[in-house]
């Protein structure tokens, strides 16, 4: 019986309780002793749990805890052009930043007045900021209450940071390209590694929040620029504050690229584009040691500027770049394909006289265009113009005063008249000797391979048969064939150096920090054109002779013997009244024994009146243009 | 007193006591390794401090051991006026601390006063229920008795220290069933309070408990934030297995991870570094020294003493299961010490004060024997 809980023998238990203390050994003394055993029984079960069965797992967490791996960035390599003259510098980004989850209790408007003292952002609009932060992204992530900010409030910054819980300065390296907006195209872009980089370069030591090269020469000596980061295995306190290093390995800073890039040259050549050509519409020039393949310049409308992805890019922004007319982030020298005109006519004519079609004394009349008839309804006939009604002709002629009609007798032939043409299928093959139909080999990213036409190709394309038609405008560069503006100046330039099909470049050497050259680019011929060099030498010659007495005659520089061939491919649907052309002018010079070969494309123009009196303006700047600067400085 | 009255003083009981305080020396010294990292080279040295603090307490419990405990009988109303007194000052003039405020300094000292109010609270529970022996089976005197302790854990309740609170309603409930309450209005007050829970914790629950118990539940939600303790206790206890990783050898512990080390979370610095052995060893002393405690109250001569005594034992043993259930992930966070072993003199003094009330009761016990 339970005395204190049986009310009603209150009585009896008063009498039992004076006879006797309650006994050392009650229930309700039992109940609190078992009361402990349980509690600590409880205890123990989960002390058994964590510590015997899931040991293991808990001492491998408490490692990670204290245990990190951190990168020790590497410096990026720097970029000079052939002088050595810098073209980007390693900068850092500065942001100002607030880290919510270190923002004191009660104090955080404090914090808030001096980011406004330092940055001048008012203090409720860090407030909106700070709240909408920790709303999206949890308190731990840091706020950016400023980007880009500039070196002295970052340092004002950086002595505010340890005194001031929750003020942070974000601090990312990011490239300063010198030479914006020239050379935007050739250099490209480094950007934040994006998920597919990640998951591809990830085993190459890049980190999740890295930098990688996304365009340009950037892009292409990616792993050159980069270097090695170092690595150190840190113990940390809870704060992620470094106690003591564990392991280290250092970084091997990226080294340097020279480029064969004449930056003066450079500028020149976009200004000179840039005159002649209206806003908005494409257009791309190169020029490029006929010999070696140095690229010295190469520019390509419209331009963008390559800093501004070195910044915040907001995906508006980006959007206005990518979207805007002549997509200018696309580099128009070598990564789209535009039908080479008359340009093509050099090739073709190298190929008929190889292939004894044609020898120099060759004369065809052109009375304006000639005529095919239907291969099934002889009634119906197609006309194919020339320019103009250039008269009789001979092989000279044919070239310097581009004739189409010429070149439509060299290519297709003239069954009628008992003449043989070369045919689509040795046009062809001289195509692909010369370069065309297969990507130079630069070393920049995204070039086109350009397309080389021929029977079986259209075939399998469209599934028709190939037309005389066809050939006739295969031979004067039109049709289905397409080249890119560096394709062109690759094959006219083995016209110039005797054929030598050379691989263009842009990497003179790669240099360490201290101007050591560790590795020097090596000349490369991708091949040797199947054409007799005296036969290389005539049309030489007759780019010589459009230059001084043909249709190429504004690409004339006084004081320089030039060679050069002019183009204007129509494009696009025919309109009544107009067609678009694209103007183009590939030549070389001096034409004898040249040095270098230039190539000016507009994407809108017109050969003889736009691209010849660009191209003539580059090569006399090239080989006059510094010696002219430097005479002032001599008269002083 | 007579001499040979002293016979009966349970040295055992100082004994536990002085090997638990001892035992938080050597953890309080670990866990202030990284702010002390050469050792115990001054007064304000934690160990020291404690020390100093546990010499204190123990002259308090002489001198209250030597008292008749029956004297703080006589001074139960005024004591308990005391508690709610300090409790109400905490409350408007009080320290902040982890977002509650628990303590006021007096002359230079701070004294957390949630502390001192449980034991002055003991005491006037202790004399209310023996002053109304029979009548506890009544629901008016239930219900006053439930009032007596109810008044104190709300004030603490509001520091906010939820974990205070609950040892209040342990202590309440462990004392009234010794003085003989009947256990269906136990149950129905029970019932009454599981109804109200969800109420509870809508309107008396601050955002501070609720996203406690929330983060309890799921840690993880934010890591480094409100569940990083949660976390990093778990860990560092589990991490330490069997043997422990040594004494100042726990890298959770070292290297800061572990928050309030000394204090709340001694525990965890136990379990890293002294493994289970050691924490079994912990539960052995503490369960030597509750039965101890226990025996003090099945001595007692009167209901008063039974009570003081049974109202001491709740009190530790609802301390250290929650103080170390908190640690080990079975409760949700909330600031409670582990008695004699974590750092803090309030607490440590209070113990020692505690202590000399159970000596005096034994000291007293069938003394018409002699």
């Amino acid at each position: 019986m339970n005395p204190y809980l049986r009310p009603d023998h209150r009585e009896r238990a008063r009498q039992r309780d004076k006879r006797e203390p309650p006994g050392r050994y009650h229930p309700l003394f039992t109940a609190l002793r078992a009361l402990v055993i349980l509690l600590f029984g409880i205890l123990i079960v989960q002390l058994v749990r964590l510590q015997v069965i899931n040991s293991d797992d808990y001492a491998h967490r408490a490692e990670i805890n204290a245990l990190r791996e951190v990168q020790i960035p590497a410096a990026r390599g720097l970029i000079l052009d052939q002088d050595g003259r810098p073209l980007v510098r390693n900068a850092a980004r500065y942001s100002a930043a607030i880290l919510p989850g270190d923002l004191p209790d009660r104090g955080e408007m404090g914090v808030y007045r001096q980011m406004e003292r330092v940055t001048g952002v008012p203090m409720d609009e860090i407030e909106r900021m700070v709240l909408a932060g920790i709303e999206t992204n949890g308190a731990f992530d840091p706020v950016v209450i400023k980007p880009d900010i500039d070196e002295e409030t970052a340092l004002t910054l950086r002595e505010l940071e340890p005194v001031t819980p929750g003020l942070k300065l974000l601090v990312e390296p990011t490239r300063e390209y010198l030479a914006a907006p020239y050379l935007s195209h050739v250099l490209g872009y480094v950007g934040p590694i994006s998920q597919e980089e990640y998951e591809e370069l990830r085993g190459q030591g890049y980190l999740f929040q890295d930098y990688t090269g996304k365009s340009g020469v950037e892009l292409t000596y990616e792993s050159v620029l980069r270097g090695r980061p170092g690595k150190k295995l840190i113990e940390v306190d809870a704060l992620g504050r470094e106690l003591k290093v564990i392991s280290e390995r250092r970084p091997l800073d990226g080294t340097n690229l020279v480029l064969t890039i004449d930056l003066d040259l450079q500028k020149m050549v976009q200004e000179t584009l840039q005159e002649f050509t209206a806003e908005g519409d494409s257009a791309a020039a190169i020029v490029m040691d006929t010999d070696s393949g140095d690229i010295l310049a190469m520019v390509s409308l419209p331009g963008f500027d390559n800093n501004a992805f070195s910044g915040p890019l907001s995906n508006d922004d980006l959007a206005a770049i990518v979207e805007a007319p002549g997509k200018p982030l696309v580099n128009h020298a070598l990564a789209e394909r535009y039908a080479p005109g008359s340009t093509f006519k050099t090739i073709v004519g190298a190929a008929a006289l190889q292939e004894r079609i044609a020898y120099t004394g060759t004369t065809i009349t052109s009375r304006g265009y000639i005529t095919v008839e239907n291969e099934y309804d002889p009634n119906v006939v197609t006309p194919f113009y020339d320019w103009s009604a250039l008269g009789t002709l001979d092989f000279y002629d044919g070239i310097a005063m581009s004739s189409n009609v010429y070149f439509y007798y060299l290519a297709g032939g003239k069954a009628d008249e008992g003449f043989p043409g070369l045919g689509e299928a040795r046009i062809a093959k001289y195509a692909r000797a010369f370069g065309l139909g297969a990507a130079t080999g630069i070393d920049l990213p995204g070039e086109s391979a350009g397309l080389v036409p021929d029977a079986q190709w259209k075939e399998e394309t469209f599934g028709d048969p190939w037309f005389l038609g066809d050939t006739y405008n295969f031979g004067i560069g039109q049709g289905y064939l397409s080249a890119t503006p560096l394709q062109i100046i690759t094959a006219v330039s083995a016209i110039g150096n005797g054929g030598k099909v050379v691989r263009p470049h842009l990497l003179r050497e790669v240099q360490d920090s201290h101007g050591n050259v560790l590795q020097r680019f090596e000349k490369s011929v991708r091949g040797i054109v199947p054409v007799e060099p005296e036969y290389l030498q005539i049309v030489k010659e007759a780019m010589h002779e459009s230059v001084t007495r043909g249709v190429a005659q504004k690409a004339a520089v006084p004081g320089l013997e030039v060679a050069g061939k002019t183009g204007t491919a129509e494009f696009g649907p025919a309109r009544p009244g107009s067609q678009e052309t694209h103007g183009w002018f590939v030549g070389f010079a001096p034409y004898d024994e040249p040095e270098v070969a230039v190539v000016v494309f507009f994407q809108r123009g017109i050969g003889g009146s736009d691209a010849a009196p660009a191209g003539s303006k580059i090569l006399d700047y090239y080989f006059h243009g510094p010696r002219l600067a430097q005479k002032p400085e001599e008269g002083e | 007193m007579q001499r040979h009255a002293f016979r009966h003083f349970d040295y055992g009981l100082l004994l536990l006591a002085g090997g638990l305080v001892a035992y938080g020396g050597l953890l309080i010294y670990s866990a202030s390794l990284t702010a002390y990292p050469d050792g115990i080279a001054g007064l304000s040295h934690p160990v020291v401090k404690q020390a100093l603090f546990a010499a204190f307490g123990l002259t308090m419990m002489a001198i209250i051991a030597w008292m008749d405990y029956r004297v703080f009988g006589q001074m139960a109303p005024a004591l308990y006026v005391l508690a709610i007194l300090i409790l109400v000052v905490v409350l408007f003039l009080g320290e902040s601390t982890f977002g509650s405020r628990r303590w006021i300094t007096v002359g230079g000292t701070q004294i957390q006063a949630s502390e001192v109010a449980k034991l002055l609270t003991i005491i006037a529970l202790a004399h209310f229920l023996a002053d109304r022996q029979r009548q506890i089976t009544r629901v008016r005197v239930f219900l006053a008795s439930l009032a007596l302790a109810a008044l104190p854990a709300a004030l603490v309740m509001a520091e906010p220290d939820m974990g205070t609170a609950i040892i209040f309603g342990a202590i309440w409930v462990g004392m009234v069933l010794m003085a003989g309450a009947r256990v269906q209005h136990l149950l129905v007050l029970g019932g009454f309070l599981l109804a109200a829970i969800p109420f509870a914790a809508l309107a008396v629950l601050g955002d501070y408990q609720r996203d406690r118990i929330a983060l309890f539940f799921n840690p993880n939600s934010d890591p480094l934030g409100g569940g990083f303790n949660i976390l990093q206790g778990e860990i560092s206890v589990g991490s330490g297995g069997v043997f422990g990783k040594g004494l100042t050898n726990g890298s959770q512990t070292q290297l800061d991870f572990l928050q309030t080390p000394a204090t709340d979370y001694i525990f965890s610095v136990l379990g890293e570094e002294l493994g289970l052995i050691g924490a079994l060893v912990l539960l052995a002393l503490f369960t030597a020294l509750l039965f101890r405690t226990i025996r003090v109250a099945s001595l007692a001569r009167d209901q008063f003493g039974r009570l003081l005594a049974t109202g001491i034992a709740i009190m530790i043993l609802f301390q250290v299961f929650i103080n170390i259930a908190v640690n080990i992930r079975l409760l949700p966070v909330t600031g409670i010490p582990l008695p004699f072993v974590s750092q803090g003199g309030s607490s440590l003094i209070m113990l020692f004060v505690a202590l000399g009330l159970l000596q005096s009761v034994l000291l007293r016990h069938r003394q018409l024997e002699f």
